[in-house]
C-alpha cells in the first residue's frame, strides 16, 4: 500500500540551541556504521579503507579523516571502529556506504538509529561539559581528533573533540531526552 | 543594635553595608564580615546554646572548627540548620537565629539540664531508661529523641538546586595560605596546571589575620597580591569558598565548592557544586587550629581562642571585648594581646602556664607566668577570671591558646596515622599519605611564616621535578621574624568546676576520667563512649586535648595513645549536594521506546522497567480499571490482531565466521544447524548451571546473528558475552555490537497479525504461511522502501510477528501498523496484557527465570545439549540441581475459579500446616485470564509434571490466604501451539 507516510525523525527533533557561549545542534544527519574487523584481517581492511576512503585505521581513542574529508573513523576500542559520515534518509541504507566499499574484509553494523548526536562548541563548552564529563578535556590531554568512551549522567557517551572548542557527543537514542537535560542544564548551571 | 564593637582596620568593605537579623532582631553589617564578625560587632555574646545542657554559648573560633556558634540560617525551605556562624558569609538580608533553646535564647528552660549533669554524665544513656521497660518506646525514646539534635530541618523538599562536576589538574594545592600562595606561585609561573582551593571566601589563611610582614608589605596585601597574579595565569584554577573534604583512592579528591551561599537570591543557580578532582600531585597546605586548654567553666561566652580574637581584629575590625585577658601555653598567644594593643584595647592580663621570662612586653597589662586560669564567672558572658595564684580578674573576653594542631585530616583518609612532635606538641603528618600527596607550611608542622612560605615553595618546586618541570626561578617570599615556643599543657587540675574538653558535645576533663575508669580506654572507645570529637566539628578543637587527657588518665604517652581515624568529610557536606542534580525525575535517566509520542497520545499507563517506560495499558472510553483495559487488549488481540512495542529488548549483532560456534557455545542448545532466514528460541546458561537469560536469535546470513534478550538482561547478557568473546575464546572470529537501540520493533499479534502486515509490507515480499512459515525472518521493505526485519516468532501464542524498522521510523511504523490494521480492530497492548497472554500460554519470563531456576526447572531440559559443550553444561548437571523429584514449572488454576491467586505463594499438601518443612514450590505468576475467566498461574513445585490434577494449596502466610489449586498444564491457552502455525 502506498498510503502510508513514513517520516524521518530526529530523536530530539532537530533540537538547537545557541546560546551565552555555548552551543548545541543536533546533527540529524549523520551516518554511524561500526566496522569490525575479522580476526588476522588487519592488513587486508587497512589496504580497503586506504583504497576506498584514502585513510588509515585509526588507533584506540584516535580518529583519521577520509581523503574526501567528509568521514570520520573513529578508533573505539581494537579491532572496532565507528565511521561517521554525513548521511540523509533519502540516500537509503547508511549501512551500504561503508560495507558496499569494504566487502568481506569487515564486519559492519548500521548505527546511525542508535545514537543521538550533538555539537557541542563554543567559549563555554568546556565549562559546561565539566559538570557531567568526568575526562579531561584540555587541549595537551584531548586533542582535536581524539575520541574517548565515558559516561556522563549514568548515561554512556562516545565523545571526539572537532575543534579546539567544539566537540562532538553520542548516547543512546532511547536516553536521548536525558542526555539533552544533562547537557543543557550543564549549560543553564554555568552561564548567568 | 549599632556596631558597638566596630573597630578601625580589618578586610571588611565599609561601602558594602548589610542589614541583617539575628532571632528576628535587626543588625548591621559589611561586605567581608562572618556572621559571627557581624554579631560580635554588635556587642552579641550569647549565640546559642550547648548540646546536652543546654549552657549559654557565644563564638569560639573564626573558622570551620567552630563548636559553639551553631545557627540557623534563612528560613523556610530554605532554613539550614547547624551552620556555623564563623563560615557564614553575611549578605544583606540574611535571616538567622540561634537553636537548641525552649523558650527565648536568654532564659532556655532546657537550661535546667545543667543542674541535672551529675544525673547526665558520659554513657547515662547506656544505664538508665531501662525500668520500666515498657516506657522505652512509649515515653523514654521520644522524649530522648526530641531533646536531642541542635537545629530542626524544615520539613519541606530542599529548593535549592546543586550539581555536580570533574576537574583535573598536575597540581591540587589544598588551602591559600602563606604554604599554599607560595606554592600556587612556583607552579603557576612553571606552567603547571594547578588548582588552589581554599574554603575561606577570600585567599590568604592567616596573612589575613595576624600583622605580619611579608616581602616588606603586609601579609594581607601580599596575599592579595599573589592572588591577583594568580587570578591572571590562565593555567591556575582559583577556587574561594571551596572545601576540600576527602582524599580518595589515586590522587582524587572531593571538593564542595559553595557558589550561592553568600547571596540573598541564587537566581536558580546551583547553590553548591561537590567538585572530583583527578590531580597528579596534590601539596596540603591546610594549615592548623588552635586548640584550647581545659579549666572551669572555659565554655562560658566570651572565652574564645586566641587566634579568633585576633582574626576578629586585625581580619574583621571588631573587637571581642573592651577589657582581654589572654591565657595561653606558647608565644604566640602573647600575639594576641599585642595585636589588641596595637588597636588600642585594653589588655588586663596575659597569663601564661610556663614559668619563664615574658617572652614579649605588653604594655599596661599584668604579665603572670607559671600561673593558671582555674575558673570563670558570667552565666551569659565572663566577666571575671580566677587564678590559681588566688587573683581574681574583670575581663569581658578571655583568648585562650593551647597551642596548635596542624590539620592533618586529609593526610589519613587512607588510613594514614599522624605521628606526635614532642617538641611543638602537635601531630604531624606520618606514615603513609595518600598517592601523590605532599604536605607543607603549618598543615606539616612549620609553625612559623617563613618556614610556611620556605615549604610550600620548595614542595611545588619538588612536585615540578616529579613531573618533568622546573621551578621557572620563582624566590622565596621573605617574612617577618616570629616566635612559636610552646610548652604542652592540657588542662588546670587545680579547677573544682567542670572543665571542658569538647565544647560541641558537652564534654568535660570528668568525663574522659569516668571513660578510662568504667574501662573504654582506647581512643575510639572514648570517642564512643563519651561523644569527644563527634557532630559537626569533628572534635577540631577537642580531640587531642581529650586523647592527652586520656593519656594522663592511663600514664601512657601521646603517642601511645594515638588517635581516632579521620574520614572524610573534612567539614559538613549537605546532602543536597551528595544527591547533585539526582532528584525528582532526574533521580536517574529515563529510556522512551520509539512509539512513546503515540502511547501518550493513546493514554497510556506507563511503567519504569528499569528504565524504561513502557506501555503497561492503554485505557479507552468508558474503562475505569487497568483490568478492563487489559482484559479488553487480550481480548481483542486473540480475537483479531494487537500490537506492541517490544523495542526494549535487547539486541546484539553478532558477526563473524566463527559465529555459530560462539553462539553453541554460549547457548545450551545448537545454532550452528539453524538455517540462514530461520529463528531459534535460546536458552542461555550461568557457568553454575543456573538459566540466565532467554530468547530469539535469527540467522540472517552464514556469519551474521541477530540475538535478542529479555529486557532486564540486555546489558548483562551483552556484557556476559564480550567476557566470552574477549577472555574465553579470543582466537574466535566473532565481533558484537549492541543493535538495541537501532531497530524500533513492533509484535504485531493475533489471528489477523499476517493480513495486517500484508497490508504494510512492500508486495514484492511473500509473507504467507508458505512462504514465511513460523520461525522464518528475513529482510523486508514496507510502505514502498522503508527497510525493515520480519521475524515470525510469537510471546502470546497467537500467529504474530516481529517487525523491525530503523528507529527514526520508529514513531511512523506504530501508527502505519494502526493503520494497516484498522480493518480488523487492531489494538496497542501493554506489558500487562503482554504478561497475561505469555502466562496463558506457558511462557516462562523473568519470574521464573529468577537466578535459582535450571533448564530443568523450566521443562527445558532437553535443550541442554549433550552433543557439544556451553557455558553452564556441566554444572548443570550436578547432583544438587537434578534431585529425583525437581520443581518442575507447571500451571496451577484454583478449584474455586471464583478466587484470585497471588504471587509468591507457597505450595504444600492440602491441609497441611504452611511451614517451611512442608513447603513444596511456590507460585511464580499469576494473572486473570479473560480467556478462561477466572485466575491462572504459573508456579513451580516438586514432581510438578507427574502431578496433574492433583490438589495442593497455596499458601500465602503474608497476605494470610489459603488458596485450593489445581496442578494441570502450564499451557493454558492452544496447548499444541496450532495457532503459531497457520
Amino acid at each position: 500500500m502506498s498510503n502510508f507516510t513514513f517520516v524521518s525523525q530526529p530523536v530530539l527533533g532537530g533540537f538547537k540551541q545557541e546560546c551565552k557561549g555555548v552551543s548545541i545542534i543536533e546533527q540529524t544527519k549523520l551516518g554511524i556504521v561500526s566496522v569490525a574487523c575479522p580476526n588476522d584481517g588487519d592488513a587486508a581492511l587497512a589496504a580497503s579503507i586506504q583504497k576506498a576512503f584514502g585513510c588509515s585505521l585509526p588507533k584506540v581513542s584516535g580518529v583519521e579523516v577520509s581523503d574526501s574529508g567528509t568521514m570520520r573513523w573513529l578508533g573505539l576500542q581494537p579491532q572496532q571502529w565507528f565511521v561517521l559520515f554525513e548521511h540523509s534518509a533519502e540516500q537509503g541504507a547508511p549501512l551500504a556506504t561503508i560495507k558496499d566499499e569494504l566487502g568481506d574484509t569487515a564486519y559492519c553494523t548500521d548505527q546511525s538509529d542508535s545514537w543521538v548526536s550533538l555539537a557541542v562548541s563554543g567559549p563555554l563548552a568546556i565549562t559546561a561539559l565539566e559538570r557531567i564529563c568526568p575526562i579531561d578535556l584540555h587541549l595537551s590531554v584531548f586533542p582535536v581528533g581524539t575520541v574517548a568512551r565515558t559516561t556522563m549522567e549514568h548515561l554512556g557517551v562516545i565523545i571526539t573533540r572537532t575543534g579546539d572548542e567544539e566537540f562532538l557527543m553520542m548516547s543512546a537514542t532511547s536516553s536521548a531526552d536525558s542526555f539533552l537535560h544533562a547537557i543543557t542544564l550543564s549549560v543553564k548551571n554555568i552561564t548567568a | 543594635m549599632s556596631q558597638t564593637n566596630r573597630i578601625d582596620g580589618g578586610l571588611v568593605n565599609r561601602n558594602q553595608s548589610y542589614s541583617f537579623k539575628f532571632n528576628n532582631e535587626t543588625m548591621h553589617g559589611y561586605g567581608g564580615d562572618t556572621l559571627a564578625s557581624a554579631l560580635i560587632a554588635n556587642g552579641v555574646k550569647l549565640v546559642g546554646r550547648s548540646f546536652k545542657y543546654h549552657r549559654p554559648r557565644g563564638i569560639m573560633s573564626a573558622g570551620a572548627e567552630e563548636a559553639n556558634a551553631m545557627v540557623q540560617l534563612r528560613t523556610g525551605a530554605y532554613t539550614e540548620p547547624n551552620t556555623r556562624a564563623t563560615v557564614a558569609e553575611l549578605f544583606d538580608g540574611l535571616e538567622a537565629k540561634s537553636q537548641n533553646h525552649r523558650g527565648p535564647l536568654g532564659f532556655d528552660v532546657m537550661a535546667a539540664n545543667d543542674f541535672l549533669s551529675p544525673f547526665l554524665s558520659a554513657g547515662f544513656y547506656y544505664k538508665t531508661f531501662m525500668w520500666p521497660k515498657a516506657l522505652w518506646e512509649k515515653f523514654y525514646e521520644p522524649v530522648i529523641r526530641a531533646s536531642a539534635g541542635l537545629g530542626s530541618l524544615s520539613g519541606e523538599n530542599d529548593p535549592d538546586q546543586y550539581d555536580k562536576g570533574f576537574l583535573h589538574c598536575d597540581l591540587l594545592i589544598i588551602g591559600a595560605g602563606p604554604s599554599g600562595l607560595a606554592a600556587a606561585l612556583t607552579a603557576g609561573r612553571a606552567g603547571a596546571r594547578v588548582i588552589l582551593a581554599d574554603e575561606d571566601f577570600i585567599m590568604g589563611g592567616r596573612l589575613n589575620s595576624e600583622t605580619h610582614t611579608v616581602d616588606n608589605m603586609p601579609g594581607s596585601t601580599w596575599a592579595e597580591t599573589a592572588t591577583a597574579e594568580l587570578y591572571q595565569m590562565e593555567n591556575v584554577r582559583m577556587m574561594t569558598r571551596t572545601t576540600v573534604y576527602g582524599a580518595y583512592d589515586h590522587g582524587i579528591f572531593g571538593a564542595l565548592e559553595r557558589c550561592t551561599d553568600h547571596l540573598f537570591d541564587g537566581s536558580g543557580k546551583p547553590r553548591q557544586i561537590l567538585w572530583r578532582i583527578y590531580s597528579k600531585q596534590s601539596l596540603l597546605c591546610a594549615g592548623s587550629t588552635e586548640r584550647s586548654i581545659a579549666f572551669g567553666n572555659n565554655d562560658r561566652p566570651g572565652i574564645m581562642m586566641a587566634g579568633a580574637v585576633r582574626s576578629y581584629v586585625n581580619r574583621y575590625g571588631v573587637t571581642p571585648g573592651k577589657r582581654v585577658s589572654v591565657f595561653t601555653n606558647n608565644d604566640d598567644g602573647w600575639r594576641t594581646a599585642i595585636d589588641l594593643k596595637a588597636k588600642g584595647i585594653d589588655v588586663t592580663a596575659v597569663i601564661d602556664t610556663r614559668s619563664i621570662p615574658a617572652p614579649y612586653n605588653v604594655p599596661n597589662a599584668a604579665t603572670i607566668m607559671g600561673c593558671r586560669v582555674i575558673d570563670t564567672v558570667g552565666r551569659k558572658g565572663i566577666h571575671t577570671i580566677m587564678l590559681s595564684s588566688g587573683q581574681t580578674m574583670k575581663t569581658d573576653c578571655l583568648a585562650v591558646s593551647g597551642g596548635w594542631s596542624p590539620n592533618v585530616h586529609l593526610t589519613c583518609h587512607q588510613r594514614g596515622r599522624p605521628t606526635w612532635n614532642e617538641k611543638q606538641a602537635c601531630f604531624v603528618p606520618g606514615g603513609d599519605l595518600p598517592v601523590g600527596m605532599s604536605v607543607a607550611g603549618a598543615a606539616n608542622g612549620d609553625m612559623t611564616l617563613q618556614s610556611a612560605l620556605t615549604a610550600g615553595h620548595n614542595g611545588a618546586s619538588s612536585i615540578l621535578s616529579s613531573l618533568g618541570m622546573s621551578d621557572a626561578g620563582s624566590k622565596i617570599a621573605s617574612a617577618s621574624e616570629e616566635s612559636a615556643k610552646v610548652s604542652a599543657f592540657w588542662h588546670v587540675t587545680e579547677s573544682k568546676s567542670r572543665a571542658w574538653v569538647d565544647l560541641q558535645n558537652d564534654v568535660t576533663t570528668k568525663d574522659i576520667g569516668q571513660s578510662f575508669r568504667e574501662g573504654f580506654k582506647s581512643v575510639e572507645h572514648l570517642k564512643r563512649y563519651t561523644t569527644l570529637g563527634m557532630a559537626t566539628d569533628q572534635g577540631k578543637t577537642a580531640n587531642v586535648l581529650g586523647l592527652a587527657i586520656m593519656a594522663e588518665c592511663s600514664g601512657k604517652t601521646i603517642e601511645q595513645t594515638g588517635t581516632t581515624i579521620f574520614r572524610p568529610p573534612y567539614t559538613p557536606i549537605p546532602m543536597g549536594a551528595l544527591a547533585g542534580r539526582a532528584r525528582g525525575k532526574d533521580f536517574r535517566p529515563f529510556r522512551l521506546t520509539p512509539s512513546h509520542k503515540f502511547a501518550e497520545e493513546k493514554n497510556a499507563a506507563f511503567v519504569e522497567t528499569g528504565m524504561w517506560l513502557r506501555g503497561q495499558w492503554y485505557p479507552i472510553a468508558g474503562e475505569t480499571h487497568w483490568r478492563e483495559s487489559c482484559d479488553r487488549e487480550v481480548r481483542a488481540t486473540r480475537e483479531s490482531v494487537g500490537v506492541c512495542d517490544v523495542t526494549t529488548l535487547g539486541k546484539i549483532d553478532i558477526q563473524g565466521r566463527d559465529a555459530a560456534a560462539f553462539l553453541d557455545r554460549v547457548y545450551a542448545n545448537t545454532f550452528g544447524t539453524l538455517a540462514v532466514g530461520k529463528v531459534r528460541y535460546g536458552l542461555m546458561l550461568r557457568e553454575d548451571g543456573i538459566v540466565m537469560d532467554d530468547g530469539t536469535t535469527a540467522r540472517m546470513g552464514e556469519h551474521h546473528f541477530v540475538m535478542t534478550t529479555t529486557t532486564a538482561n540486555a546489558v548483562s547478557v551483552f556484557r556476559h558475552m564480550e567476557f566470552c568473546r574477549q577472555c574465553l575464546w579470543p582466537n574466535m572470529d566473532v565481533h558484537l555490537i549492541s543493535a538495541t537501540e537501532q531497530w524500533a520493533q513492533y509484535a504485531v499479534a493475533g489471528p489477523n497479525s499476517r493480513k495486517t502486515l500484508q497490508n504494510l509490507v512492500d508486495k514484492e515480499f511473500d509473507i504467507s504461511n508458505e512462504a514465511f512459515p513460523f520461525m522464518a525472518c528475513g529482510e523486508v521493505t514496507v510502505a514502498g522502501g522503508i527497510p525493515a526485519r520480519l521475524f515470525r516468532i510469537s510471546f502470546s501464542g497467537e500467529l504474530a510477528y516481529e517487525i523491525a524498522v530503523p528507529t527514526r521510523y520508529g514513531d511512523s511504523m506504530i501508527r502505519a501498523i494502526m493503520q494497516a490494521g484498522e480493518e480488523y480492530n487492531i489494538v496497542p497492548y501493554g506489558t500487562e496484557a503482554l504478561g497475561v497472554m505469555r502466562i496463558e500460554k506457558g511462557h516462562a519470563a523473568g519470574n521464573e527465570l529468577c537466578g535459582t531456576t535450571t533448564a530443568a526447572n523450566l521443562g527445558l531440559g532437553m535443550m541442554v545439549s549433550k552433543k557439544k559443550d556451553c557455558i553452564g553444561n556441566v554444572l548443570s548437571q550436578r547432583e544438587g540441581l537434578n534431585p529425583e523429584k525437581p520443581l518442575q514449572l507447571v500451571g496451577f488454576k484454583p478449584v474455586d475459579t471464583s478466587i484470585s491467586l497471588s504471587a509468591g505463594a507457597h505450595f504444600v499438601t492440602k491441609g497441611a500446616e504452611a511451614t517451611m518443612a512442608n513447603d513444596q514450590g511456590w507460585m511464580t505468576s499469576v494473572a486473570y485470564s479473560p480467556i478462561l475467566n477466572h485466575s491462572i498461574g504459573l508456579g513451580l513445585i516438586e514432581d510438578g509434571k507427574n502431578r496433574m490434577g492433583e490438589i495442593v494449596t497455596a499458601a500465602n502466610p503474608l497476605k494470610q490466604s489459603s488458596v485450593d489449586v489445581e496442578i494441570v498444564s502450564a499451557h493454558f491457552v492452544d496447548p499444541d501451539g496450532d495457532r503459531l502455525r497457520v
